[in-house]
């Protein structure tokens, strides 16, 4: 059950990045900071001003959008290498503020108390783990539809061109810097929301779990193993990875001195889709699926 | 009033001089050639014009308005479209969603989009291959693709940049034919960089020469490929043989 939710958590992740980094073909690795501002506004404002999760959800997810129109300006002056960099920089500067931010619990984190009876819907405070499942799964159909539509709308047409050729696309008429700046907004409301989920299923949360690089670089390579630029790439992906993950944790977690293999893993995929197949393991799909068709 | 007009336009990378003091005018409903050697400053003119670059010196006008480095995409808004010749296309558009990234410039509806798009390109003979991927068409198809998803921009002007290049004989008549569909039927004003000199001279009713970065000799095409300097410069053997073959340096 924890892995189906932390598999649903990372689907949602993934498609918010992949509206950047996978139509708008922006790689970005510093998705982590969203997820720390969506789990820290929604902990803080029920710590303390007993704020249920449902009232904290916007405004986190606002919050995150605000922060990444301040530095989404800038940013994506940055193309490619420069870009992803970047993200990973403010990423990592935003998590540096928020450990030296006594308010927010610094460096230990902050701990949601147990708030009355459980279960508990306004709080998102469960004992058993279904619940929780339940109300993810809804996000990520939500997150799904969303996605189809996005796709297939002006902004995923025009992010898709600029991904293509953005001299092309400029000429065509397309703001190629606002064009990124929405989607990134896109991205962001998306990774905020699950991450004040995240706060209500840990009821523990500190900057190292919520806004760590590694969360940033897992998020980027499930959506890049599934298929970026696709709607059921980062749902592959993290059916993919999360499993995984979670096995080569537990396992090299026992070993000592092997903590760092899994990451060592995670690079040789990143090193295998690039050589091999770009588009990932839905790129593969829809490549078989077109021979077959041609066969026929 | 002049659709556009380019004052003294200057653009200097470094110390490289791509183009200087460069003025020229451009009537509603003209088709005007851009010709000239390689390196001569024709598609660096393009980008200039079309807010891709900057222009280092100059002004350039368009219907009348003040549009000195103005953005591509504010250009394109204002109905200037310019086609690339080369047309790198290593995404996932086919070539209907491709003319309908053009096409969304002036709707938000994706079923406008798409009908404008389709009769595009069933007017460009194009509607077979609407699923499939630009990369993997006939370089002939490739540059209608490339005008399709301008002209879905409405644009005013277009500027038309090697449409004709790799093309064979038959596909050429087809491309001429093309172009003066777009002047005549879509009311279109044309400027074309070309170096297939035969639709430069049955299109063109001026015809702009570049050499050095510099705008050595301007009128229609007949006229044109008489002026020593230009044949000097650059004409093809075809149409320079009757006075100095041998003088002609070609591309």
């Amino acid at each position: 059950m924890a892995t189906m939710i932390q598999f649903l958590m990372f689907s949602v992740y993934g498609m918010g990045w992949n509206t950047i980094g996978g139509y708008g073909g922006q790689v970005d690795l510093g998705k982590a900071q969203y997820v720390g501002i969506g789990a820290y506004t929604t902990a803080v404002m029920m710590i303390r001003w007993d704020i249920p999760f449902w009232m904290s959800l916007p405004v986190g997810m606002g919050l995150a959008v605000c922060w990444s129109f301040i530095i989404g300006y800038p940013l994506f002056r940055l193309r490619g290498h420069y870009f992803a960099i970047a993200t990973i920089a403010t990423s990592l500067i935003l998590k540096d503020l928020f450990e030296s931010w006594s308010f927010i619990g610094g460096a230990r984190g902050l701990k949601i108390p147990v708030k009355g009876e459980m279960p508990n819907f306004l709080y998102l405070q469960f004992r058993q783990d279904y619940y929780y499942y339940y109300i993810i799964l809804v996000f990520f159909f939500i997150g799904l539809l969303y996605m189809n539509w996005f796709r297939q709308g002006r902004l995923g047409y025009q992010l898709r061109s600029i991904k293509d050729n953005e001299e092309v696309a400029r000429s065509l008429g397309i703001d190629a810097h606002w064009a990124k700046i929405k989607a990134y907004a896109i991205a962001t409301a998306f990774v905020a929301a699950v991450g004040s989920f995240h706060a209500c299923y840990n009821f523990n949360i500190e900057p190292e779990d919520t806004m760590s690089l590694d969360l940033s670089v897992l998020i980027a390579l499930m959506a890049m193993l599934g298929g970026a630029g696709s709607l059921w790439g980062p749902i592959i992906g993290a059916a993919v990875l999360v499993p995984m993950k979670n096995y080569l944790g537990a396992w090299f977690g026992a070993k000592a001195g092997l903590a760092g293999l899994d990451l060592i893993i995670y690079s040789g995929i990143i090193m295998l889709i690039a050589a091999f197949e770009p588009r990932g393991i839905w790129g593969m799909i829809s490549r078989i699926r077109e021979k077959r068709a041609r066969g026929n | 009033m002049d659709l556009l007009s380019a004052q003294g336009l200057g653009m200097s990378f470094g110390g490289l001089l791509a183009n200087h003091d460069i003025s020229f005018e451009i009537i509603p409903g003209e088709m005007v050639g851009l010709i000239g050697p390689n390196g001569a400053g024709k598609s660096t003119l393009f980008n200039c014009l079309a807010g891709l670059y900057k222009p280092t010196a100059g002004r350039i006008l368009f219907q009348g308005k003040d549009v000195t480095g103005f953005k591509p995409y504010e250009m394109a808004r204002l109905g200037m479209a310019r086609t690339f010749q080369v047309y790198v296309a290593t995404g996932d558009l086919n070539i209907l969603e491709n003319v309908m990234v053009g096409s969304f410039l002036r709707t938000r509806s994706k079923a406008k989009a798409r009908s404008k798009a389709e009769s595009l390109l069933e007017k460009m003979n194009l509607r077979d291959m609407a699923k499939e991927r630009v990369a993997n068409l006939p370089v002939a198809a490739q540059k209608r693709v490339v005008m399709a998803t301008a002209l879905a921009t409405d644009p005013i002007l277009l500027l038309l940049d090697e449409v004709a290049a790799g093309l064979n004989p038959k596909e050429i008549d087809d491309m001429i034919g093309l172009v003066r569909w777009v002047h005549a039927d879509l009311h279109v004003t044309v400027i074309l960089i070309e170096h297939v000199m035969e639709l430069v001279m049955k299109l063109s009713h001026r015809v702009l020469v570049l050499d050095s970065g510099q705008l050595i000799a301007e009128g229609e095409p007949s006229d044109i490929v008489l002026q020593p300097g230009v044949i000097k410069a650059y004409l093809g053997e075809r149409y320079g043989t009757q006075s100095s073959s041998r003088n002609s340096q070609g591309a």
